[in-house]
């Protein structure tokens, strides 16, 4: 199994405030791991992190096994392999298909690829057809599907979700289960962080628990649903 | 009130009768003010979204030196001005007072910190998801910036028009810089001044109506495109 990240001594802060402190963390490609514990506990920090919005003050961050630049074209180059979709993702003015073109577009994709790409990533989130609808005309789980789509369509080697659950009724978080499940079955590395404690279970993936913005566990993939995935699950299986 | 009324008469025959003084006067305007809000533009918008956008040592001095250069009195720009182009000084050999080019100048002065304190305001008040969106879907600085200067057009459009609003209707650059040379330097805004003290009140009058519909025309052009 290839490490894809691999953190060592990481610090990461904002307006002088440690977020997220780690010691040391593996995450390996090809699989899900989604990212658990409380709100503040420092699981969208690492996301962005992961998706190199944010550099870490201290520490060092490697992606493929070489430490991350700081800055300039090849970190740009590396940025284009890992999209990170955000808990309320934001929508660029203008049509559905507006919104994947326009990565693609900055790929220097051919219009007729970038047509085909627009067509499967939409059909891939259950929203075929939706091409010419307004970004601002769409619901709360049709908006996360279409940032999904939106990053599917850059075929990406790492993609990043932040609770994408968070606020779907139970038809909608079953569409977006399901579009997990087909995700985990392609060689694509996804990393998402959740509050659903039997979601990890569900979608096969690795566990990483965060508490107050450290590394609290780690657990592989359960093989039996007995095995304890997290505090979360263990507190409700006590329950 | 009928002297008003006789006034107003004689201004829309000299519009409608496509008056040469008028439409003469009209072209310096637009021309002069056009040229120079193009100007402004593209060195506001640019220096906006970088304030805008950018978290840097003495911002907040820079945004107070803006906000200050936004109350500029026309006549202290034209003052300045003057001092830079008249005979005595480096630029002077130039011979660029009393010329268009001296006017757009002055007017350049005045319309720049405007759209560059509405560029600032729609890059602050901007959604914050889209900065860190466009990183994560590739977009390098300059492809960010531009694509955020797509989101808050519209707001980047109302300080393009309130800087044209602002130099079409000035009087102190216009008069001090361009000296209100007939078939020149002579603008709406001059030419009612200098008609009005001759008596030509209803040529002045003429001037007023075309500069009030300039105004009306320019919001009618901002509500159509924000309600695209």
């Amino acid at each position: 199994m290839e490490s894809l990240y691999s953190l060592q001594n990481i610090v990461c802060a904002y307006a002088s405030k440690t977020v997220l402190t780690i010691d040391h963390l593996e995450v390996f490609s090809g699989r899900i791991t989604c990212l658990t514990g409380v709100n503040g506990s420092g699981k969208s920090s690492l996301l962005e992190l992961l998706g190199l919005l944010h550099p870490p003050v201290k520490g060092e961050l490697c992606y493929r096994g070489k430490p991350l630049p700081r800055s300039g074209k090849a970190l740009q180059q590396i940025r284009l392999e890992i999209t990170l979709a955000h808990q309320t993702p934001y929508l660029l003015k203008g049509t559905v298909a507006d919104n994947i073109r326009y990565p693609l577009k900055l790929r220097n994709l051919t219009q007729r690829e970038q047509d085909r790409l627009i067509c499967w990533s939409l059909q891939t989130v259950g929203l075929g057809g939706f091409e010419q609808r307004k970004s601002d005309q769409l619901s709360g789980g049709e908006l996360r599907r279409v940032a999904i789509a939106r990053a599917l369509a850059l075929k990406p080697r790492v993609l990043l979700l932040d609770e994408p659950m968070a606020g779907l009724d139970t038809a909608q978080s079953d569409v977006m289960e399901s579009i997990l499940t087909r995700l985990s079955a392609a060689d694509l590395t996804v990393i998402l962080s959740t509050h659903d404690p039997a979601l990890p279970a569900r979608l096969c993936a690795d566990v990483v628990h965060l508490q107050e913005g450290q590394l609290a566990g780690r657990y592989p993939l359960p093989t039996t649903p007995e095995t304890p995935l997290c505090p979360d699950r263990l507190k409700m299986q006590e329950a | 009130m009928n002297y008003f009324g006789e006034s107003l008469g004689t201004a829309l025959s000299l519009i409608l009768g496509l008056d040469g003084e008028v439409l003469r006067t009209v072209w310096t305007s637009l021309y002069v003010s056009t040229s120079a809000m193009s100007i402004a533009s593209v060195l506001g918008i640019p220096l906006g979204l970088i304030i805008g956008i950018h978290r840097f040592r003495g911002r907040r001095l820079v945004l107070t030196g803006l906000n200050t250069l936004m109350a500029l009195p026309t006549v202290v720009v034209g003052l300045v001005v003057y001092g830079l182009l008249s005979r005595q000084s480096p630029l002077g050999p130039l011979g660029l007072l009393f010329t268009p080019v001296a006017m757009m100048i002055g007017q350049i002065v005045l319309a720049t910190p405007i759209v560059a304190h509405y560029t600032v305001s729609a890059a602050c008040g901007a959604d914050a998801r889209i900065l860190p969106t466009l990183r994560t879907l590739g977009a390098g600085p300059l492809e960010s910036a531009w694509q955020m200067l797509r989101e808050v057009r519209f707001v980047v459009l109302a300080g393009v028009i309130a800087g044209f609003g602002r130099i079409v209707a000035e009087v102190g650059v216009a008069m001090m810089l361009g000296g209100n040379i007939r078939g020149y330097t002579r603008t709406m805004t001059t030419a009612i001044a200098l008609e009005t003290g001759k008596g030509e009140f209803a040529f002045a009058l003429a001037l007023g109506l075309v500069l009030m519909s300039v105004a009306l025309g320019i919001n009618l052009l901002l509500n159509l495109l924000q309600q695209r």
